[in-house]
């Protein structure tokens, strides 16, 4: 199911947050779960069967880790551990990877069947049998939270990956009340704007120019359309990840960003640092310091930062395209914090951060390499053209939705409010945010009333 | 002042999506029918429920018709799937269309067993006629492409008629509805007088015919789908002969045998929701009709929703005429009629509809 469709906005929601205020608060987080389990329920029973059983299983192994590390003979403890970790990896490798749908059919999965957001749970739950495993925190006992941990609904599409710690302050230090729902509210609808209105309109654009044969792309058309794919990507994730956290502040969670206007930035390293923050510092943390700190060369360390990143790339996307998209990253990364007194780099920050951006964008694009370099090669002029009537015909169309889109993006805005201090331009924009609120979801709720719902696109978590 | 802000718009909201959602609630739960439900659920119960809801939310035309103006607006000419061109609606959707490889090995099927001779128009929609003025990257395939592939799966022995062509030559007529997939009854006609020659007759020439118009408020498929305001509704034509032959009796049979009186045009449904159920009075399993036409020739046609409009002008020809609906259908041909007992059959399909499973109702044979 998804977050924005008229069923889950206007019976859905409304009715679990019904539930979970009107029960007393010893009883909320098993409210939360069974809406939960019902929100998994209803995108399929093959769904909720996987996450049971995946919660299950990782409940039972750090449980595991955790006995067996108070023991004296610690070492048994690798057992649980290496069997929850191929059992996450191997899962999210068959759900994801067309060279094992063989399994899948053989485990008679209906066809395509794919989990959402199976790779953020398996994220979440990994971390934290390493972190069980490492004894930084005691496994827990109270299975509700560590069911809601992995399948808390607010958080299943998008996120945000957190330490299993912090989630527990969340739940613990939760602030119910009407004003958090109306923030909520607000939040939630930004996000369902960011989807309906930008993303899905983005992505008409896009299609437009992924029908075309990439051998007749003329280098204008190719970079609108890229253009195109890399904001509907941004509002995309991001529109959904705040839909997530409006939804938890809703039910009282202060559930952290996930994207912090990364496009525009003036660094690809700030880039980095912006981009599905806690997906990056997931790897970061567990994948670059664990390893760095056993090598002392700063090569070595450099190519386990680039592999880092190709890691995370090949995540998104499961192919050749999207680990060589992160490794192209992490080359940009670490070549850049080379350069980083450069005159010229200071002064061509945003401009060549959004170009290398952009460009890397090609290969989570294409299907495959070879259709990515040819992408490039049209970029590049390649096709002898640098505009054709496709180009003049997408200007006419796009050109002043994309350079709207484009500032969307940006924090200039929000730099605005923030400057503005207690004057009197906060002031009207508070009071009319509200009408602004509720205008913008009747204007979501007029585009998606035909289909219904406005369907996750171009990439699958 | 920020914690007022949040509170109204708490209250805001909330007032709008109760509201909202106890009608949507209210009515999914007084109309669902689990059977609906249970075929739709292909990708999940909630899929299911997010395209239930979408037809119980309150003011639902005036939801979608907002929604038409905003996409037009933001998006360009592409509303719900829909080519918005400066006088008509064009599906624009046509490369999601699913395969015709069922329809053509049950058409096989029935050729296979069939002892008379056996034609096929497979008919374009208007996306195939006027396709061209759709941008290139909108419109991704084409319906030529759809028809020949279609074609080429047919066994050699059935006697294909190119309706594509005649239309595509005569699209400056007003040979299909602006706002609708289906052709109109002129378009109907310019199709006729290539078939009927096909199948061993005379066309009846058009000047014989008196046109009525019986309404100018038709509004078609495309339009349910945009609620696009700017498309001028269509006229809906009635051709009659009034020197030609008669139809002396017209009977509908449902699935489960029930036989009803029903007639060439049901001006009835012209205060319906679908208007197009004027010709023929809306899809059925089986109309038989009989004509005084002395020559003892029996016809089969085999057809989508774009033959009604089409089976009045071969009641000229033939002593009797059976129209089969697939669409309509839920069990084997020969549990209505005997197929044999007509000498020719002929299948008048709209390229839309080829992806349909009930055409696999055509091959089987009840075992008596």
């Amino acid at each position: 199911m998804e977050y924005s469709s008229l069923f889950f906005i206007y019976c859905f929601l409304p009715v679990s947050l019904l539930l979970y205020y009107c029960v007393p608060n010893k009883l909320k987080d098993m409210s939360l779960l069974l809406m939960s389990m019902a929100f998994c329920g209803l995108a399929g029973l093959p769904y909720l069967a996987y996450v049971m059983v995946f919660t299950l299983v990782n409940y039972t192994c750090a449980r595991h880790i955790y006995i067996l590390s108070s023991k004296k003979d610690g070492r048994y403890k690798l057992i649980p551990m290496a069997a929850g970790m191929v059992f996450n990896i191997a899962g999210l490798f068959i759900l994801r990877m067309d060279c094992f749908a063989w399994i899948r059919h053989s485990v008679r999965l209906p066809e395509g069947f794919f989990p959402v957001g199976v790779s953020l749970f398996t994220l979440s739950a990994t971390g934290y049998l390493i972190d069980v495993y490492s004894g930084k925190y005691k496994a827990d006992k109270n299975f509700v939270r560590f069911a809601l941990y992995i399948m808390m609904f607010p958080r299943l599409l998008m996120g945000p990956v957190l330490r299993y710690d912090i989630f527990k302050r969340i739940l613990r230090t939760r602030r119910i009340g009407f004003q958090e729902i109306g923030k909520g509210a607000a939040v939630f609808i930004k996000g369902l704007a960011k989807k309906v209105i930008a993303a899905d309109t983005l992505y008409s654009m896009y299609s437009s120019v992924d029908s075309i044969n990439v051998s007749d792309l003329s280098a204008g058309t190719a970079w609108m359309g890229i253009s195109a794919y890399i904001l509907c990507l941004y509002f995309t994730l991001s529109g959904i990840a705040d839909m997530g956290v409006g939804i938890g502040y809703c039910f009282g969670f202060s559930f952290p960003q996930s994207f912090n206007y990364p496009l525009f930035s003036s660094r690809i390293r700030y880039f980095a640092s912006r981009w599905h923050l806690q997906v990056i510092h997931w790897f970061r943390k567990y994948i670059t310091r664990s390893f760095s700190a056993r090598f002392k060369n700063r090569y070595v360390r450099k190519m386990i930062y680039v592999a880092a990143w190709t890691l995370a790339g090949f995540w998104y996307g499961f192919d050749a395209g999207s680990a060589l998209w992160g490794a192209l990253m992490g080359i940009s990364i670490v070549i850049e914090k080379r350069l980083s007194n450069s005159k010229m780099l200071k002064a061509t920050g945003i401009i060549y951060t959004f170009l290398l951006t952009t460009v890397f964008a090609v290969f989570l694009s294409c299907d495959s390499l070879k259709d990515s370099f040819r992408y490039i090669f049209a970029m590049l002029g390649g096709n002898h053209a640098l505009a054709d009537m496709q180009t003049l015909y997408l200007m006419k169309s796009y050109l002043v939705l994309l350079i709207i889109m484009m500032y969307a993006s940006t924090d200039l805005f929000r730099n605005i409010l923030i400057r503005s201090g207690r004057s009197r331009i906060k002031a009207a924009i508070n009071a009319a945010a509200p009408a602004v609120g509720l205008l913008v979801l009747i204007i979501c709720t007029a585009l998606i009333a035909y289909s219904g719902s406005s369907d996750m696109i171009l990439l699958r978590l | 002042m920020k914690d007022r802000s949040n509170w109204l718009t708490a209250a805001a909201v909330s007032v709008f999506v109760i509201a909202t959602g106890t009608f949507m609630f209210g009515k999914m739960t007084m109309n669902i029918k689990s059977a609906d439900i249970r075929r739709d659920a292909s990708g999940g119960i909630g899929k299911a429920l997010q395209s239930y809801s979408a037809e119980c939310i309150a003011g639902r035309k005036g939801w979608i018709s907002a929604g038409s103006m905003i996409s037009d607006a933001i998006r360009g000419n592409t509303v719900n799937g829909v080519y918005v061109s400066d006088n008509r609606l064009i599906d624009a959707d046509i490369s999601k269309r699913g395969s015709s490889a069922g329809c053509a090995g049950s058409i096989n099927g029935f050729a296979g067993w069939y002892d008379g001779a056996v034609y096929i128009a497979a008919v374009p929609t208007s996306s195939g006629v006027y396709g061209d003025t759709v941008p290139s990257y909108i419109m991704k395939t084409t319906e030529k492409q759809q028809i020949d592939s279609f074609y080429s799966q047919l066994d050699t022995s059935i006697r294909r008629i190119d309706a594509y062509n005649i239309l595509k030559m005569m699209s400056d007529e007003h040979i299909y509805f602006s706002s609708d997939t289906k052709w109109t009854m002129y378009g109907a006609y310019c199709v006729y007088r290539t078939v009927i020659q096909k199948l061993g007759f005379q066309p009846v020439s058009y000047d014989k015919y008196n046109i009525r118009h019986v309404t100018g408020e038709y509004r078609g498929d495309l339009y349910s789908r945009t609620l696009y305001m700017k498309c001028e509704p269509d006229i809906l034509d009635i051709y009659e002969y009034p020197e030609g032959t008669k139809v002396t009796s017209c009977v509908s049979y449902s699935n489960d045998g029930k036989v009803s009186v029903c007639s060439l045009y049901d001006t009835d449904a012209l205060g319906s929701e679908d208007m197009y159920d004027l010709y023929l009075g809306g899809e059925k399993p089986l109309v038989r009709i009989r004509t005084d036409v002395n020559n003892d020739r029996r016809l089969l046609v085999i057809g989508s929703r774009c033959a009604a409009s089409f089976v009045p002008f071969l009641t000229q020809h033939y002593s009797e005429i059976a129209v089969i609906s697939p669409e309509a259908m839920n069990k084997p041909i020969t549990s209505l009629l005997e197929p044999n007992d007509y000498e020719q059959t002929l299948f008048l399909i709209g390229i839309d509809s080829v992806e349909s499973e009930n055409f696999k109702f055509i091959e089987m044979r009840e075992l008596s």
